[in-house]
């Protein structure tokens, strides 16, 4: 009973982090699928989609790769790879209009 | 002083063989590269870049995308299990991630077949140069992440694995979850933003 108890107290925060994964998909998808990325709001839109995704990775290696808690450079190894290709990405759309 | 006593020590690697975050390190920076690639490539021709993204069925990129979030999640409960020496549940959940993994394959597969159909090939052009490399290398990804997901399953259930020693199943996982970042970032850069 312990055990169960255990395992369902340590899986919360992650089911969590998954129902909000789902969620945040959903709305990227949604994004593409209405044709909202379209005149003067597609750079805002997709940039916002980016967002999104970064903050999904960041989760992912929080929560589901264990990163969360971590001392030292480790903590950040995720977060240092989502920011170089998220920051260039960036640059390249915004410059591109 | 007993709290002082009792407070576990602070973590300073990450879960699993240390080797493999070498390796995963290196499999994101190509990753990496090829994303900003994709970006910079993208603003020589941005009409036809678009023009052609709308081509790309992005209900099937959903499926794909929340196919690969559940899939994480069944390992992360694959893991969760073993920590409580559950090594039948264990078991069951790296059985649901790798069908998870496997729906992913099908599903691509029918988005090639269906492009390939339409003639669509590498040389085609930019877009569809980088759409098919860039989800390709993803796919064989997907690919060795399954054979080791079914190597991990398999140790599992010979007992190689409990609550005290399930290094090999961390290191299994963080593979699978790497996967699953990079789609991350892949699907909304080549199925969505415009």
């Amino acid at each position: 009973m312990n055990t169960v108890m255990n395992t369902q107290t340590a899986m919360r925060p992650c089911t969590r982090v998954y129902l909000l994964l789902v969620v945040l998909t959903l709305v990227t998808f949604a994004v593409g699928h209405f044709d909202l990325l379209s005149g003067s709001r597609a750079l805002v839109l997709s940039l916002l989609v980016l967002g999104f995704a970064l903050i999904k990775g960041q989760l992912i290696g929080d929560f589901f790769m264990g990163l969360k808690g971590l001392r030292g450079p480790w903590r950040f190894v995720i977060l240092l790879w989502l920011l170089i290709p998220g920051t260039l990405i960036t640059i390249a759309f915004t410059l591109a209009g | 002083m007993s709290a002082t006593l009792t407070a576990a020590p602070p973590v300073r690697y990450p879960p699993g063989d240390l080797a493999i975050w070498i390796f995963i390190l290196a499999e994101l920076a190509v990753f990496a590269i090829f994303f900003a690639s994709y970006a910079f490539a993208r603003m020589g021709d941005v009409a036809m870049f678009n023009e052609y993204q709308a081509t790309l069925d992005k209900g099937a990129a959903l499926i794909n995308t929340l196919t690969l979030i559940t899939s994480s999640y069944f390992v992360v409960r694959a893991l969760a299990a073993i920590r409580e020496d559950q090594r039948k549940t264990s078991v069951r959940w790296l059985l649901a991630a790798l069908a998870m993994g496997a729906l992913f394959l099908v599903v691509k597969s029918a988005e090639y077949v269906h492009h390939f159909g339409e003639g669509v090939r590498l040389s085609s052009n930019t877009f569809y140069m980088f759409y098919l490399s860039l989800t390709f290398f993803h796919f064989l990804h997907v690919v060795l992440g399954m054979v080791i997901l079914a190597a991990v399953a398999l140790k599992t259930h010979q007992g190689a694995y409990s609550a005290s020693e399930h290094t090999g199943m961390e290191t299994g996982g963080v593979y699978w979850h790497m996967v699953d970042l990079v789609w991350l970032i892949l699907f909304p850069l080549v199925y969505v933003m415009r």
